[in-house]
């Protein structure tokens, strides 16, 4: 029977073929006709996931070969200036003009105007009631129409009850409700799961906001007592404003992005 | 054992990558692939949650068979949970499989709220979206499982590579300090290979082999060496051997080298003996001296002996061999087995089992016949032979040349011919002055030949070569002959058929064809064969009556070339055959007609025309209901 290292013992007692490393040698040589004949036939998702892992190594490989090819080459370094640097002989200017001020406040005051604010998304497209309500027919033969279920994904507090089946307008299914949302820290790029509080603004509609619909550019509110931030003055910060980066009703899931 | 081949049946655990392959692969080829947006979207849904559910079951499948495929620790031997924990670290391996299991509920999860989404899709790009999230996560979840899966694959292969051992039967453990010549002496009794090198640690984990005393079989079981010192210090390797004498209810061998060519002194030995002492409780032991042949117990030093005596007295028995010369190895082996079969029944007998067994075992001796004793008869010179005690010359084999002189060898079967030296080796030819030497070879060879002739001759005039005639009886010629013509007339039956079958011509179907089986044929070919068939006018082949009363009497008798008459050529048309009688015939007529009233009312096309121009003929199915309209619906 054959125990624990038995192979190895067989090759350290009798070694290999006469010819092993000749065959080791001309199959390793063979290798190249085998990877174009499996880039020619394959076909189908086979081909695209084939043709994207060689890509991937051809990609490798131009890195080494130019990495060599730099070796060799001797090549003059092009003097990289720093941002923000400035020639000697501007130092001591004041560098924004009169006009530039101007034109910066301008600018502001028709930001404020149009509702642009500094947020990560500032423009979203706007969801029609067409998109977010589908209506829902009700009444023994079906002929009522006055009803709204709502597609997207939304968020309902906790100790949420519903209107009475008879009067409610908007349904809101369990399984389109969502408590936890994906948030990433813009500066530390680390992403938590963190509760939801509440929905504060939706930019297409307040109508969505009451309801807690959340779409792509919503903000959101969320439990930041998990990240363990405090106030200058020693308080512990437990909610901050996160917008919505993706289209939930889509991927199954709220990620955000944490406005600081 | 059946432990054992549960290791060699655990699945393959693929790597992180392949398993999501094969299950991606797997979803892909055995779910429908094609839907467009503008099915139903019921039809939609249904279509990716099929996805999503198919890929989720795959994964619990493949894992759930890998979670149960893995020997659980508390269920198998304590002898291999034990090996077990020194090879892979039972944290380690419970650890590994509680991932695993993690990952397995984390898929049916994902599964389950993915389709409760899915449920609310209400078009096809949001159904996909929400399939390629759901595999998407799914596959996330195994790819953090790599490392698990890479240890569990490492585990099963090293498990499959496990020596075979029975924790159950009998066993013989062999234990001492590295290089003593443990892996020697269970090369020699078994058939196992192990290897045998002059550095410390060459066998590195158990291994096992078979050997056969009073007909049973025994497992001998091969540890590494054990140094002296502390259970907390030991390394892997001294652990597995640890873990053997720990478990395994087996005669222990301790082997000690008393010319300390391994390294260490006989008090370090012994001293290691004493540390492990506690492990041999209740079991048989054996001190064995090893490489008796570089130095004897009598040589000794006075204190290395009184260290040996010292066993002596404690009742341990000591033996001494030597593995290189095969001296004294069968007797260890056969003392260890003794002593070993002694214990088991000793055990068996103190348990309630015996009673059993006692009872059914009768041992039946034959009755002596009378008083005289008749022991084995040994002649005196074998036993003059046996107490000079000679060293056996062993003879140097072919083998032992050919290591002897490696390359140089070559196999020379003449060398041992008995003929004098110079015509050993000589070419002997084939011919010579004209004839065959192999005619020669024998000095008294023609005498031999001549004497065969002799009685060949003998032979043939006795007639013992004559072939018997058999006198056939007029039966059996008459049993010939009409053998002979039936054989004829079958080979001439086979050629008339290929020669009638003339290619490409349409041929008759069989109602149209003439009639072959006629009563004239049949007289003439019996009367070919020599039958009498004048006087057959009774019989029954002839007809006696006419079959069809209607047919029209038959003006002559036409008969073809042959004499045959042709009265046989029609064929009765079909409404009439099978009809006795002429009443008969027109009620099958008026029947066929009435039949076929109907379908002709209807336009249909036969028998099996079944189609309804109007299903719902409006007449039928609306209107109230009145007197009895509605109910010939």
């Amino acid at each position: 029977m054959p125990q624990n290292e038995h192979i190895e013992l067989f090759q350290k007692r009798y070694g290999f073929r006469m010819d092993y490393q000749e065959r080791q040698r001309k199959k390793k040589a063979r290798e190249h006709k085998l990877q174009s004949k499996m880039a020619q036939k394959l076909i189908g998702i086979k081909g695209k996931i084939f043709a994207k892992k060689r890509y991937s190594e051809k990609v490798q490989l131009k890195r080494t070969i130019k990495a060599h090819e730099e070796k060799k080459t001797k090549k003059k370094e092009d003097g990289k200036v720093p941002e923000g640097a400035m020639p000697a002989y501007l130092l001591d200017r004041e560098n924004t003009s009169q006009a530039k001020l101007l034109s910066s406040m301008v600018k502001q005051k028709r930001k404020e105007k149009a509702g642009k604010w500094d947020v990560p998304l500032p423009k979203v497209r706007a969801q029609s009631e067409a998109e977010v309500f589908r209506v829902l027919k009700t009444g023994k033969s079906r002929r009522k129409g006055w009803k709204r279920l709502v597609t997207k994904v939304c968020f309902v507090g906790e100790g949420f009850t519903r209107k009475p089946p008879k009067y409610e307008r908007f349904v809101r299914p369990m399984a389109l409700r969502f408590k936890k949302a994906h948030v990433t820290h813009p500066e530390l790029k680390a992403t938590f799961c963190l509760p939801i509080v509440g929905v504060k603004k939706n930019p297409s509609s307040p109508m969505y906001t009451s309801l807690g619909v959340i779409t792509k550019g919503t903000i959101i509110e969320v439990n930041v007592s998990e990240l363990g931030l405090v106030t200058q003055g020693g308080k512990v910060v437990w909610g901050k404003y996160a917008q919505v980066t993706n289209n939930p009703e889509n991927d199954g899931c709220i990620n955000a992005i944490l406005l600081v | 054992m059946a432990a054992l081949s549960n290791f060699l049946e655990i699945v393959i655990v693929p790597t992180a990558k392949d398993f999501i392959d094969i299950v991606l692969s797997k979803t892909q080829r055995k779910t429908p692939t094609v839907v467009h947006k503008q099915y139903k979207i019921s039809r939609i849904r249904q279509f990716y949650m099929r996805k999503v559910k198919f890929s989720q079951q795959t994964f619990h499948d493949k894992l759930s068979t890998i979670l149960t495929d893995f020997p659980k620790l508390d269920d198998i031997h304590p002898f291999y949970a034990d090996l077990m924990n020194v090879l892979y670290d039972k944290d380690h391996y419970k650890l590994a499989l509680g991932q695993i299991n993690i990952a397995l509920h984390l898929i049916d999860n994902v599964s389950k709220d993915y389709v409760r989404l899915l449920k609310y899709g209400d078009s096809l790009y949001r159904c996909k979206q929400l399939k390629k999230a759901a595999l998407g996560r799914m596959a996330t979840i195994m790819k953090r499982q790599a490392q698990s899966l890479q240890y569990l694959e490492q585990v099963r292969q090293h498990l499959s590579r496990l020596p075979s051992i029975d924790p159950n039967t009998r066993t013989l453990l062999i234990c001492g300090f590295p290089n003593v010549g443990k892996s020697s002496f269970i090369n020699k009794i078994t058939r196992a290979d192990v290897e045998v090198q002059p550095y410390a640690f060459t066998t590195k984990s158990l291994f096992v082999g078979h050997t056969d005393h009073r007909y049973l079989r025994w497992q001998v079981v091969d540890t590494p060496g054990i140094l002296d010192h502390p259970l907390e210090d030991r390394n892997t390797i001294e652990m597995q051997a640890i873990a053997a004498l720990a478990h395994l209810r087996a005669a222990i061998l301790y082997v000690m080298d008393i010319s300390e060519q391994c390294g260490h002194t006989i008090e370090q030995q012994v001293a290691l003996f004493e540390s492990i002492k506690p492990l041999f409780a209740n079991k048989p032991l054996l001190v064995v001296l090893n490489k008796t042949d570089v130095i004897r117990l009598e040589e000794l030093k006075p204190e290395q002996k009184s260290l040996i005596q010292g066993f002596i007295n404690d009742d341990i028995p000591v033996m001494e061999m030597s593995t290189l010369s095969e001296e004294g190895v069968m007797n260890v082996k056969t003392e260890a087995c003794e002593r070993l079969l002694s214990h088991r029944i000793e055990v068996k007998i103190k348990s309630k089992k015996v009673e059993g067994i006692l009872n059914r075992l009768h041992v039946a001796l034959p009755k002596p016949r009378d008083g005289v004793t008749r022991p084995a008869f040994v002649p005196e010179t074998v036993i003059k032979q046996r107490l000079v005690k000679e060293p056996k010359i062993k003879k140097k084999t072919e083998r032992d040349l050919e290591v002897e002189l490696e390359d140089d060898y070559s196999l020379d079967l003449k060398k041992n011919y008995d003929l004098p030296a110079d015509f050993k080796y000589d070419v002997i030819p084939e011919f010579w002055e004209g004839k065959n030497i192999a005619d020669y070879i024998d000095p008294d060879i023609m005498a031999k030949l001549e004497e065969l002739e002799r009685e060949e001759e003998l032979r043939i005039e006795s007639g013992v070569y004559e072939k018997e005639e058999e006198e056939m009886d007029d039966e059996e010629k008459e049993i010939h002959r009409l053998a002979g013509k039936i054989r004829e007339k079958k080979a001439i039956i086979a050629i008339e058929s290929r020669i009638g079958r003339s290619g490409g011509a349409p041929v008759m179907p069989r109602a149209g064809r003439k009639r072959e089986r006629s009563v004239s044929r049949l007289r003439s070919e019996f009367e070919e064969l020599g039958v009498d068939m004048s006087n057959k006018g009774g019989a029954h082949f002839s007809r006696t009556k006419s079959r069809s009363a209607s047919r029209p009497p038959i003006k002559k008798a036409r008969a073809d070339s042959a004499g045959r008459v042709s009265s046989s050529s029609r064929v009765t048309p079909r409404d009439q055959s099978g009809i006795r009688d002429v009443e008969l015939k027109a009620k099958a007529k008026k029947m066929g007609h009435k039949a076929q009233g109907k379908m002709n009312q209807f336009g249909k096309a036969g028998e099996a025309d079944r189609h309804i121009a109007v299903k719902m003929p409006r007449h039928l199915y609306s209107g109230k209901r009145g007197i009895g309209k509605t109910d010939r619906r």
